[in-house]
């Protein structure tokens, strides 16, 4: 199979790129009803099977789980996720051909071997869905002609899915619908009635095409979401080890630093993040990530130069066919490095302490978030698209590394994503080298002010204020986010 | 003189402008265990927390109890976290069999309380016995009910026998049963040199309580005796606002509810079973049952709260449960409260917006509502007297007041069926009076009622039918209007 994108014109390739309509909450008004008495089966009942699968129930759609033969027999989680909430369980044979819309929920690198098993028993014009574009538009998937493939990606973890909707509430959610398999016409329908099922209409929607969300998500998880936050993390705390601060003190900066710091992120963006700061600490705050993004920007564009040719999936998966080498290789390393072995400390970190002590975090996060914003917008990626996948989940991402450091966050995101992390992490660690030669514990472990008069130059303030807040990031940002004030904040310790 | 346990001199406290306590003094000798009465909003709970040094007292309180730790304050409120150190939940997790496990099991979280406290685990096991929880230790916290979850409090504090130990509403969703044998265990570690200080408005209190005390106006008043109840006189005649007097309800069916042979388990724990009920559109019914007998299960189910509704054979509004309908137009019919609905309830939600999410069913609010809803709200809270809380966080309220919103939420929509579980748990009588008053007047326009009440004297006059679970399953079903012609 061939890589989708890369058979398209470039006509056509920026043409799928540049899908990206913020729908209207009118678009919704027809509810549930294009899915209504139809049979939903869900292939994979893991994060995003389980908790789309309850959310799409509860909405009063008929859902049902395929599973493959192994699960089943072996009683596995998938198989208790799915029976002890009293769905309906059956192995492809039983389930795939009176299903009018199947929906791959399977891991992402498996997506070629599970559809080749299901397409042959999917009735005559049937809907396939995905919730990633990855096996469509990296590897080319051919879907037979006369079923409808569409998509409806959530920008949240599977949990989150699931605890927003019984709030009464949402996620944002992107939805496709791709051009080559549509030949009803009812690809878009059902992709919004879905929505409406997993109460993503109630967050905000962005109507994408497979190969915007694809493009943007990968870009957007190896840079600044789970790679820089990895690398940021990791480099931070061996600068306060390297300083003497003490290591508990350290582990639990670092750990629950970047939740609270990107807290700041739901509510006002960048702006208000660094607000967050006082002046002086905002003024060094943006100088470095200024100096942190003209380091960084050439590993970011080659991060988006690879997944536009499609050279990183390729490597990926020879990877993968090499029995996931590296993968594992990295996997470990992580685990082994003296940030996720030392365990938070006992120490009381007040909210305000966290950006005091932790300047050196609001500038990675400050450089990631716009280098990652504005290398995709270069690319070709619509602004709203490049801001679900950057500035918006950073915080959600930000949250995995509180519970239970780096380990968890790559166990919670895919594995593309976590494949894609590794890769980032191991050429930005030496970029930043140099630069992390001149950090000083006042930047990190310490509070900048201390010692400080806290007097700054108001046109140099002026200034700065200037260039955060303009910044096309924060244009788009604020109008999105109006239409989803209602992220509820995540508790800290 | 022996100088005084606790000596509380001069103490003021303020709150958004209003004077909560007024240079108050109090003495707490030894051999004195003291019941603290008042209305809800007097000071006593921020008067236990100052006593018990956890919030300031500016040195207005002294003590010749040594360790702080020697004081222990038993809150009106539970809290708990999940084993990442969070306590981001929603209120359905407890159903979910997948979320239980984020969270530690009870004998987990004991042996870790015994450790920190350097204390016996062998001198647990009575406590437990004595509360009847000895089923629950491979329980998760996340499973627990609103009682049970006191209990485990209670337990804490029994075991932990502090020198001074300050109970704040400890009889709050426990059944009869369990709060004998609370006041039983507290005349216990009395007898073994705790002193007590019982935040209550009940009658029922245990025999070695010698002292009493009510604030009033920001000040201690003392008595020797329990003071005979006074009630002011309410203004029930006030006019219920006139959008709750008018329903544009869908016609009547046969039944609002019907279950055929319910049954809830988890793996081999069974939850519920053999659950055969009816309820006709304006019945107006009492749930009862001790603590862990299925009640919350069972409302769960109606309130499309419960995964296991799926596998079930049960109809709600006339139709049959899972055959197309989405849990948003069940939620839409029903109004819920909840000890625990309030206990997940986002807190960073003002009175003004918890209230009108009501008409969203949804926790938070997360939409404009228009000037129609608005207005509804500002009758709402105008007639519970909420008005100076209006913009308040919910949050910051004397857990009396947080009620009262939450049970404005409840109502705003005017639903056909009324779900209220334990709603007057933290009100004190006057509040009590009130809003069953108010009750019994929503439900005169045909309103269904299923009300949740440990205590028979706080039930409203409305209530006709009675169904008494007990071990998951149904104990007795009975008409309490004919019984008590029958008296
Ligand atoms: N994680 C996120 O935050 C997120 C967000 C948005 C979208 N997505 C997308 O959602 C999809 C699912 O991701 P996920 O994170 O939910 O995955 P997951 O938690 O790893 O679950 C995968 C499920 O698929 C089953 N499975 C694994 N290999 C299989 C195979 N070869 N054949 C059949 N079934 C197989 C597993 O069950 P058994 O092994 O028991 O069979 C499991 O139930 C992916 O496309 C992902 O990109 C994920």
């Amino acid at each position: 199979m061939a890589n989708y994108f890369n058979t398209l014109s470039l006509r056509e390739k920026l043409n799928q790129l540049g899908v990206c309509d913020f729908m209207e909450s009118s678009e919704f008004l027809d509810g549930v009803n294009a899915l209504k008495g139809k049979k939903l089966v869900i292939v994979g009942c893991g994060a995003q099977g389980l908790n789309q699968g309850l959310n799409l129930r509860d909405s009063g759609l008929d859902v049902s789980y395929a599973l493959r033969k192994e699960a089943i027999e072996g009683k596995r989680d998938s198989w208790k996720n799915a029976t002890e909430n009293n769905f309906k369980v059956g192995t492809y044979e039983e389930l795939i051909p009176s299903a009018d819309v199947v929906i791959n929920l399977t891991p992402d690198k498996q997506h070629t071997a599970v559809v080749n098993a299901i397409m042959p028993l999917m009735k005559e014009g049937a809907t396939l869905s995905y919730s990633h574009g990855f096996n469509i538009v990296e590897e080319g998937m051919q879907v037979r002609k006369d079923l409808t493939v569409i998509m409806v990606a959530p920008k949240c973890p599977g949990s989150e899915v699931r605890a927003e909707y019984v709030r009464g509430f949402g996620v944002p959610t992107l939805i496709a619908v791709h051009p080559e398999n549509d030949p009803q016409g009812k690809g878009l329908a059902q992709a919004k009635a879905y929505c409406v099922g997993t109460g993503g209409h109630k967050a905000g929607v962005l109507r994408s095409s497979f190969v915007a969300e694809v493009k943007s998500d990968l870009m957007g998880e190896q840079t600044i979401l789970c790679g820089l936050l990895q690398t940021g993390s990791i480099l931070s705390f061996d600068k306060m080890i390297e300083k003497g601060i003490e290591a508990g003190y350290a582990s639990k900066l670092v750990q629950y630093g970047v939740e609270v710091i990107t807290e700041a992120l739901k509510q006002g963006g960048i702006t208000a993040m660094m607000d967050r700061l006082s002046n002086p600490a905002k003024i060094k705050a943006f100088e470095i990530s200024e100096e942190l993004k003209t380091i960084m920007r050439p590993l970011f564009q080659k991060h988006q130069d690879d997944i536009m040719s499609g050279e990183f999936s390729k490597t990926m998966m020879e990877d993968w066919a090499n029995g996931d080498k590296n993968l594992l290789k990295w996997r470990a390393e992580t685990g082994e490095t003296a940030f996720e072995k030392t365990p938070a400390g006992d120490v009381k970190i007040g909210e305000q302490e966290y950006f005091d002590n932790y300047t050196l975090m609001v500038a990675f996060v400050r450089a990631g978030v716009e280098l990652a914003f504005e290398t995709m917008v270069d690319a070709g990626i619509k602004p709203e698209s490049a801001y679900y996948e950057s500035l918006h989940e950073t915080p959600l991402i930000a949250n995995t590394i509180a519970r239970k450091k780096l380990f968890e966050m790559n166990r919670v995101i895919s594995d593309t994503a976590e494949y894609g992390c590794y890769l980032f992490d191991q050429a930005c660690k030496p970029l930043l080298s140099d630069f992390m030669k001149k950090v000083d514990s006042d930047l990190v472990g310490k509070n900048f002010n201390e010692g400080k008069d806290g007097s700054v130059d108001n046109r140099k303030l002026i200034e700065v204020n200037d260039a955060i807040r303009n910044h096309p990031v924060e244009k788009i940002g604020s109008e999105l986010r109006k239409a989803m004030t209602a992220m509820k904040a995540i508790k800290t310790v | 003189m022996k100088s005084p346990v606790v000596n509380i001199q001069n103490f003021t406290l303020k709150f958004q402008h209003s004077t909560v306590l007024d240079e108050l003094c109090w003495h707490i000798n030894a051999g004195e265990n003291w019941l603290l009465s008042g209305k809800s909003g007097s000071g006593k709970t921020v008067l236990a927390k100052a006593i018990a040094q956890l919030i300031p007292d500016y040195g207005a309180i002294t003590t010749t109890i040594g360790l702080r730790s020697a004081i222990h304050y038993v809150a009106n409120w539970y809290q708990f976290k999940d084993l990442e150190g969070q306590s981001n939940f929603y209120y359905q997790q407890r159903y979910n069999k997948q979320s239980v496990e984020t969270t530690n099991t009870v004998g987990a979280e004991l042996r870790y309380f015994g450790k920190k406290h350097q204390l016996d685990f062998d001198e647990v096991i009575p406590i437990l016995t004595a509360l009847n929880v000895n089923d629950l230790l491979s329980a998760t916290l996340i499973q627990l009910s609103s009682g049970e979850h006191k209990k485990l409090q209670l337990l804490k504090a029994l075991w932990l026998r502090p020198k001074l130990l300050i109970l704040d509403l400890p009889y709050n969703g426990l059944d009869s049963a369990s709060r004998k044998n609370l006041n039983h265990l507290l005349d216990g570690v009395a007898t073994s040199g705790t002193q007590l200080i019982l935040i209550a408005n009940d009658t029922e209190i245990p025999s070695c309580i010698n002292r009493f005390a009510k604030i009033e106006h920001g000040k201690i008043v003392e008595s020797d005796e329990m003071q005979p109840r006074k009630f002011e006189l309410l203004e029930v005649d006030r006019p219920l606002p006139e959008f709750l007097t008018v329903n544009n309800w869908p016609e009547p069916v046969g039944h609002l509810i019907k279950m055929i042979d319910v049954k809830v388990s988890y793996g081999d724990k069974i939850v519920l079973e053999d659950i055969n009920w009816e309820v006709k559109p304006g019945e107006k019914w009492a749930l009862q049952g001790p603590n862990g007998s299925g009640k919350s299960t069972l409302l769960s189910l109606i309130c499309a709260d419960h995964p296991q509704a799926f596998a079930n054979n049960f109809y709600l509004f006339g139709n049959k449960r899972g055959s197309g309908e989405s849990i948003w137009e069940i939620k839409e019919r029903i109004g819920l409260i909840s000890p625990e609905l309030h206990w997940y309830f986002d807190p960073s939600a003002t009175v003004w917006q918890s209230i009108v999410s009501g008409f969203y069913d949804s926790a938070g609010l997360f939409c404009e509502p228009g000037y129609t809803k608005s207005r509804q709200a500002d009758e709402l809270i105008d007639y519970f007297g909420l008005m100076p809380y209006k913009n308040t966080l919910v949050s910051q309220l004397p857990l009396g007041t947080q009620r009262l919103a939450l049970l404005g939420r409840t109502i705003i929509k005017n639903p056909e069926l009324l779900i209220l579980d334990e709603p007057c748990q933290g009100l004190d009588t006057q509040q009590i009076i009130h809003f069953n008053k108010l009750v019994d007047e929503l439900c005169k326009n045909g309103t269904t009622l299923i009300y949740v009440g440990h205590y028979e004297s706080q039930l409203p006059t409305c209530i006709e039918k009675r169904i008494v679970l007990e071990n998951g399953r149904i104990k007795a079903l009975e008409n309490i209007l004919e019984m008590a012609v029958q008296d």
